[in-house]
C-alpha cells in the first residue's frame, strides 16, 4: 500500500529537521512530502540543504491549502492512503502505522485522537473541541471524541473527494459533512506532544473565532451542501479492488 | 422633495455619471463590471429629474418620506452589489490558490522528471 505523510508547513524552520527525521526513522516504509506554504523564515533552505521531498508554494494558503496542495499531489501520484501531519512536532509518527492498519480495515477517515480512552480535562481548548464535538453529534449521530485533532488519515476515495472539490478543509465541519454523506470514520488513541516551537495558528480570539466559524458551518450551513452518498462510490467495484 | 434637493441631487447624479464614465473607460474595467455603475447612475439621474415617480412609489409602499423610499432603495442595491462581490471575491482566492498550487505541483513533477533523467 502506497502511503503519502502530508506535512503543511509554514515557518517550521525549527522543528520541520527533527520532525522529518523522527518519521525517516519511525516510519521509513512511508513517503513523505513538506508543503512549504510560502513561509518567510528559511523553512526552505533547510528542505533544500537535506534533501527533503518539498512542494514549494509561491504564496501562503493557510492550513486547509497547504494540505490540499498535497493530497492532489498524491491523487496524481496515485497513493492510497494520505496522512495529515504536523510540522511542529505535536504528532508522534510512531502512531501512523496503527492508523493505517485501522485505514485498511474498511474506513474512510481515521483520526487520530486524544481522547478515545482518556477523559477531557475541562480547559478553554477542550470546552471548544467539546461544542463541537455535540455540534458533530447532534447533526451527525456519531460521536467523534476529537475532531480538532489534526493528525487524520484518508483512504483513496477520500483523497479523491478532497483533491477534486471545493470546501474541503481539513477540518471538523468537513468531517461532519463527510459523516452526513455517508463515510466511515474511526478513532484511534494517539498522544501528541506540547507545541515546543514556533507560533500556533491559534491563539485566544483566533480560537474563539474557529468555534463560531466551525458552530455555524457544522449546524447551519452543511445542511445546504450537495449530498452525493460517498458509501456509493468507496463500495463500488473500484474501490473494493484496490483495498 | 423641494426644489433645492433636486437640484442638487440632478447636479451630483450628472458629476457622478461623468465621474463613473471616465473612469470605466480609462481604468479599463470589464463591461459586466461596469454594467452595475451605469445603471445605478442612470437610476440616479431618473430619480432626480422625474422625483414624481419616486413619490408615486413612495405613496404606494407607504413610506414617510419620498428621501426615506430613496435610501431604502440604495442600501438595497448596495448590500445586493456587496454580496454578489463578495461571491466574487470567494470565487478569485479559489481560482489563485488553484493556480499556486498548480505552480507548485508541476515545478515538483519537472523536478522529479529531472532526477529521474540524470
Amino acid at each position: 500500500m502506497k502511503a503519502l505523510i502530508v506535512i503543511p508547513a509554514y515557518n517550521e524552520a525549527e522543528s520541520l529537521k527533527e520532525v522529518v527525521t523522527t518519521l525517516k526513522e519511525k516510519c521509513p516504509e512511508y513517503n513523505y512530502i513538506i508543503i512549504n506554504d510560502g513561509s518567510i523564515d528559511n523553512t526552505m533552505e533547510i528542505c533544500k540543504k537535506y534533501g527533503y521531498n518539498v512542494i514549494d508554494l509561491p504564496v501562503n494558503l493557510g492550513l486547509s491549502g497547504a494540505f490540499n496542495t498535497g493530497i492532489k499531489y498524491a491523487y496524481l501520484r496515485n497513493y492510497d492512503c494520505a496522512i495529515q501531519f504536523d510540522g511542529d512536532n505535536q504528532h508522534d509518527a510512531s502512531y501512523i502505522k496503527p492508523m493505517l492498519e485501522e485505514l485498511n480495515k474498511g474506513y474512510d477517515i481515521i483520526i487520530g485522537s486524544r481522547f478515545t480512552n482518556t477523559r477531557k480535562n475541562l480547559t478553554l481548548r477542550t470546552l471548544g473541541s467539546s461544542l463541537i464535538e455535540w455540534a458533530i453529534k447532534i447533526t451527525t449521530g456519531q460521536r467523534i471524541k476529537d475532531p480538532t485533532s489534526g493528525m487524520r488519515a484518508f483512504n483513496k476515495s477520500m483523497i479523491k473527494e478532497f483533491a477534486n472539490n471545493l470546501n474541503y478543509d481539513p477540518e471538523p465541519d468537513t468531517i461532519a459533512y463527510l459523516i452526513r454523506r455517508g463515510a466511515r470514520i474511526k478513532e484511534v488513541q494517539v498522544s501528541m506532544n506540547e507545541r515546543q516551537s514556533g507560533e500556533s495558528y491559534l491563539n485566544f480570539s483566533k480560537s474563539i473565532f474557529y468555534m463560531f466559524k466551525m458552530g455555524v458551518s457544522i449546524l447551519i450551513l452543511q445542511f445546504f451542501r450537495k449530498k452525493d452518498s460517498i458509501a456509493k462510490i468507496s463500495h463500488s467495484k473500484e474501490g473494493r479492488e484496490k483495498r | 422633495m423641494t426644489d433645492f434637493l433636486r437640484i442638487i441631487l440632478i447636479i451630483v447624479s450628472f458629476l457622478s455619471m461623468y465621474f463613473i464614465i471616465t473612469r470605466i473607460r480609462k481604468s479599463k474595467v470589464q463591461i459586466d463590471d461596469s454594467l452595475f455603475w451605469i445603471l445605478f447612475s442612470v437610476l440616479i439621474l431618473i430619480m432626480s429629474i422625474f422625483p414624481a415617480v419616486a413619490d408615486y412609489l413612495t405613496f404606494i409602499l407607504g413610506i414617510y418620506s419620498t428621501v426615506n423610499f430613496l435610501f431604502l432603495v440604495f442600501i438595497f442595491l448596495i448590500i445586493m452589489k456587496m454580496f454578489l462581490m463578495s461571491i466574487k471575491i470567494s470565487q478569485l482566492e479559489n481560482k489563485i490558490k488553484e493556480l499556486t498550487q498548480k505552480i507548485a505541483l508541476s515545478e515538483k513533477f519537472n523536478e522529479e522528471e529531472q532526477r529521474k533523467g540524470s
